[in-house]
């Protein structure tokens, strides 16, 4: 079991370094399982929690690293995804829709887990989550680094976010 | 022709899955699809014909570490893949050691299938 060692020897992430592995991730999983080409910008100042209209994929990590890495997607960009994962028109607020967005979610997990642990069995993911609905938040209660970073899908925005924690 | 079991908790995947194959030119008659372990399991029992399971990892129930070590514990030598975003060596490593034939990493392109699976089919 051995943890990449540019990891394993920084405690403290930075800021880019957060951000180039979630925008790694996340175009590599829209170009090769969604076939949308996502376009990642400069992080956000502060987090967002509160969404309205959207629906929101996450997967938490536990072991070395403990954190969670979040999808946050307006509601017509997520049927758009789904209908280009499925090649099938997807219309409405479905099991489909919600398993799509928890597919992605799961593989944005695995993509940050390659880069925290080479070995892959001292950090676990979890099963994905998804909600949604017209008005929510998602808070994380703990003080821990947090990244978010915006996408562009043509005239369409969503957020991937990460919040880590090395565990001493 | 070949009859694929898929074994993945993500019906999603398992449609992506299905698709690529044939996007793959892969030589597929029949697709049987399973949300866990235990319904691999069942699906085999069933005494349906598979050439070829392609199993995710992290799923509820039974995972696929235990999914391929149960089929080899009943005799079956159908070669399993591991599709799966558990890409890390030492998890590679079980599961080949319990049976698995391969593994793919999630995402991935239909080309990447047909240079794993081709050989199989």
């Amino acid at each position: 079991m051995s943890l990449n060692s540019e990891i394993a020897a920084s405690k403290i992430f930075t800021e880019e370094q957060l951000a180039k592995y979630i925008i790694d991730a996340t175009q590599e999983v829209f170009s090769t399982m969604i076939m949308m080409d996502a376009s990642g910008d400069y992080p956000l100042r502060e987090p967002v929690n509160r969404f309205k209209c959207s629906i929101t994929g996450m997967v938490g990590f536990a072991g070395t690293y403990s954190g969670v890495i979040s999808i946050h997607c307006p509601v017509s960009l997520a049927l758009k995804i789904t209908s280009s994962m499925l090649g099938m028109e997807c219309d409405e607020v479905s099991e489909d829709l919600n398993d799509a967005i928890g597919e992605i979610a799961n593989m944005l997990g695995g993509g940050v887990k390659q880069v925290l642990s080479k070995g892959g069995l001292d950090v676990k993911l979890s099963i994905p989550t998804v909600i949604s609905g017209e008005d929510y938040t998602v808070n994380s209660l703990s003080d821990i680094d947090c990244v978010v970073i915006p996408f562009k899908i043509d005239d369409d925005k969503f957020l991937v976010g990460l919040t880590l924690k090395k565990e001493d | 022709m070949a009859n694929i079991l898929i074994v993945d908790d993500s019906s999603t995947m398992r449609k992506i899955i299905s698709r690529s194959l044939r996007q793959a030119g892969l030589p597929v008659d029949e697709v049987f699809e399973a949300g866990d372990g235990i319904e691999g399991l069942n699906v085999l029992a069933s005494g349906k014909t598979v050439h070829l399971i392609l199993s995710d990892i992290n799923m509820p129930n039974m995972d696929g570490l235990e999914f391929v070590k149960t089929v080899r514990g009943n005799g079956n030598t159908v070669p399993i893949v591991m599709i799966t975003t558990e890409g890390g060596e030492e998890i590679i490593k079980e599961a080949l050691g319990n049976g698995a034939s391969d593994s793919i990493k999630k995402p991935f392109t239909p080309d990447q299938l047909q240079e794993k699976l081709g050989g199989l089919l």
